[in-house]
């Protein structure tokens, strides 16, 4: 089953990251953040404010580790070189068993969000039918709303992105597939609506060069997430009361603020039912 | 260039000087020019050089693993770097030429053909600027792990190098327009200074009547220079045409006297021959005073060979009157001229052909003095030419347009010698026809012609004196 194929690739990228990051473990005093691309992960002040305001809280150094793919931050959390990671439902479906959740992003009052399908402003599709024969730009191969989304709605019609589209490219990164659509690079793209909108709001000569042309249902935001197995340790412990509780702080309203999100709450497996189903979906296609 | 002839030496030798400033303006402006280009290409060879490398380094594994997204980004990002972006487009293809990305997808799409942007682009190392093309294309193959992988062709924006190179021109042109003006202002005033005595010498040269005339001392340049020097050899040359033509009029007074001398023996004759008779008539009066018939005889014969005597008395003194200027010719002269030839052709036993004809209002239109001159001279060469008993000839036609007269002897011709003196104005020994260039002088003076073509026996001189204008009611 792909599924096993694709939790075995991510344990042998887990175990490389593990090799280069075994010689600072006994050294390690600060906390280790793994962060993907589903927020602007490319904003210093951020990252910046987020490293604040964890380490304030939690009263210790947070070192926020990024990396190209999700699969790569995915192998460093199951291989624990990171304590928790900022992932995508999806990765967090594929690794559900050994992955906990540690606190679900707000966003506009909901621990939800959309995938965005994008085009140029003159594009005339109107929907992913529209796109056939064409370029698309995927965000990551395990992002749920740059990858997921598309290739099950193709895979719910028995078509599959590589035969769907004449090409497809993977960027790496939400705002990327943004940059690639709007140069014209490809027609279309798959794209966290989030980040879409914050970009829409930050960089609006960047979206301006793009228009959404679908929105997905409702599906559970990227959660923050750690080792079940660590789940009791008393660093996660004060990193999911520093999450949770980021609201009531000064510092992380700030945070908050500059990530357009609401808060955090705990979150429940349920809310990534509908990322589940598209996974079988996709999953079942092939 | 045959325009320029005509114009004066001052303005001349600054005009040359001018044009020869506008060709090394010309030539140094294009040495500039192309400095300048070498530059920018140096310049852009650099700049593209330092673009094309860096980006290979960047794009080597990308384009091995046809990573798209990441060859866009890695040109996006490049071409984002600079301020004013030099780089206009840049394009990535794979070996085969199919494109894998272009800084501006939307001008060369993802899978296009990189054929038409390569066709015309330069490679790296001959990079250059040609024309007003305000773009230019460097394409360069891309090496990764020592082999070509691909190629970058990228398009820079020389606009304001093309735009620079323009405005150097223009000020080029400008400058060197200004500095040619000036220069050949300057070389005008200082040729025209330089100059100054020339045209002093060609004044004196020009306002001369026929006659060099010397230049003052006054105003030949100081010093020893070639000027100076010039000028006193033109004044020596002036003195020394000056005295040529003195001797030229004191040769032609010799001549009026060489004929006149020709003449004295056979006058001399003529006064001699009736002597004998005059003297033997005054013995008769003498011997026979009581004959009234013997003495009034002799009295009439003493009488006819005293006028005969008076008449060739006034001939000759008429022949070698200094001034003739006024009087007009009248067939009286040509008896003179008869009376003064007649004893030398009846000493040589010669025949005379006189045949003289014309109305007297049509003879009166021209000179006596010159005429009678030339023909003079010319019956007495006629003479010498013809041997004793040969045959000479004067024929004079008085007609309204022309006085036409022709002399002609049975001699053995003209030789070259006096032809050339008759007919031209060459310097030639003296020698060969008495007074001949003196008849020349004479009837060119007059207006006339001389034509003298060769006959197959003797000479046949025939002059001919068109009517001056104005003299027609003399």
């Amino acid at each position: 089953m792909a599924f096993t194929r694709r939790a075995s690739l991510s344990f042998a990228g887990a175990a490389a990251a593990l090799t280069l990051a075994a010689p600072r473990l006994g050294a390690q005093v600060s906390f280790r953040l793994g962060l993907t691309p589903v927020f602007r992960d490319n904003d210093a002040a951020i990252i910046e404010q987020l490293r604040a305001t964890l380490g304030a809280a939690m009263g210790r150094s947070v070192e926020l580790v990024q990396r190209r793919t999700y699969q790569e931050v995915t192998g460093l959390l199951l291989g624990g070189a990171v304590d928790a990671a900022w992932l995508c439902g999806y990765p967090y479906l594929q690794h559900q068993t050994a992955l906990s959740l540690v606190a679900v992003p707000l966003w506009r009052g909901a621990p939800r969000y959309r995938s965005y399908l994008i085009a140029a402003p003159t594009d005339d599709a109107r929907a992913l039918a529209d796109l056939e024969g064409s370029m698309h730009a995927f965000s990551d191969p395990d992002s749920n709303s740059g990858y997921l989304v598309t290739a099950s709605d193709l895979a719910r019609a028995r078509q599959r992105p590589e035969n769907f589209f004449a090409r497809t490219i993977f960027t790496y990164g939400h705002r990327n597939v943004v940059r690639a659509v709007g140069a014209g690079l490809v027609r279309s793209g798959s794209v966290d609506g989030y980040v879409w909108e914050t970009l829409a709001s930050v960089e609006p000569d960047l979206t301006a060069q793009t228009k959404v042309i679908a929105r997905s249902e409702w599906l559970g935001f990227p959660p923050f997430c750690a080792r079940a197995d660590r789940m009791a340790s008393p660093n996660l412990r004060a990193f999911q009361s520093c999450l949770l509780n980021m609201s009531a702080t000064e510092e992380g309203r700030r945070a908050l603020a500059l990530l357009q999100l609401d808060g955090m709450v705990p979150g429940t497996p349920a809310l990534f039912d509908g990322i589940a189903r598209r996974l079988r979906d996709f999953d079942g296609a092939r | 260039m045959q325009r320029l002839r005509h114009l004066p030496l001052t303005l001349r030798v600054p005009l040359i000087a001018a044009l020869m400033m506008v060709l090394v303006g010309i030539v140094a402006s294009q040495q500039v020019l192309a400095a300048l280009g070498r530059v920018q290409d140096a310049r852009l060879q650099e700049l593209a050089a330092l673009h094309i490398e860096g980006l290979s380094v960047a794009l080597g594994p990308l384009v091995l693993r046809n990573d798209i997204w990441e060859i866009y980004d890695t040109l996006d990002r490049a071409g984002s770097a600079g301020k004013t972006p030099r780089m206009v487009l840049t394009v990535v293809a794979e070996e085969s030429g199919r494109v894998l990305a272009a800084s501006d997808p939307r001008r060369v799409p993802v899978d296009s053909a990189i054929d038409g942007l390569d066709a015309n682009a330069q490679s790296l190392d001959a990079v250059s600027i040609s024309g007003a093309d305000q773009h230019l294309r460097v394409a360069a193959p891309l090496f990764y792990q020592g082999r070509i992988v691909g190629s970058i062709t990228t398009e820079l924006d020389v606009a304001d190098l093309v735009a620079e190179r323009r405005q150097a021109g223009l000020y080029l042109l400008i400058g060197n327009a200004l500095a040619t003006g000036v220069l050949a202002l300057g070389g005008y005033l200082a040729m025209r200074r330089m100059l100054r005595p020339m045209t002093v010498l060609v004044r004196g040269m020009d306002a001369t009547d026929g006659q060099p005339r010397p230049i003052p001392s006054t105003d030949v340049p100081k010093g020893d220079t070639e000027l100076a020097r010039l000028f006193l050899t033109y004044n020596a040359m002036t003195h020394a045409v000056e005295a040529r033509v003195e001797a030229e009029r004191r040769l032609a007074e010799r001549e009026r006297f060489v004929s006149l001398g020709r003449l004295s023996s056979s006058l001399a004759h003529e006064i001699n021959n009736p002597l004998g008779g005059l003297l033997n008539a005054t013995d008769t009066i003498t011997r026979y005073a009581e004959r009234p018939q013997v003495v009034r005889q002799s009295a009439a014969l003493l009488e006819r060979g005293l006028k005969h005597l008076r008449d060739v008395v006034r001939a000759t003194l008429d022949e070698n009157r200094l001034d003739h200027s006024g009087t007009r010719l009248s067939a009286s002269d040509f008896d003179d001229l008869r009376l003064l030839i007649g004893p030398e052709t009846a000493r040589q036993g010669q025949s005379l052909d006189w045949q003289v004809s014309g109305a007297p209002d049509l003879l009166s239109r021209h000179d006596a003095g010159s005429l009678r001159q030339i023909i003079l001279n010319l019956l007495l060469n006629a003479s010498e030419a013809a041997d004793k008993g040969g045959k000479i000839g004067l024929e004079v036609q008085a007609r309204p347009d022309a006085l036409v007269v022709t002399v002609t002897d049975d001699g053995p011709g003209l030789p070259e010698a006096a032809r050339l003196r008759l007919l031209t104005s060459t310097a030639i020994p003296p020698g060969g026809g008495t007074g001949l260039r003196l008849v020349r002088d004479l009837v060119l003076k007059e207006g006339g012609e001389i034509d003298c073509a060769p006959q197959s026996k003797g000479t046949r001189i025939v002059l001919t004196f068109p009517v001056k204008e104005g003299t027609q009611l003399c």
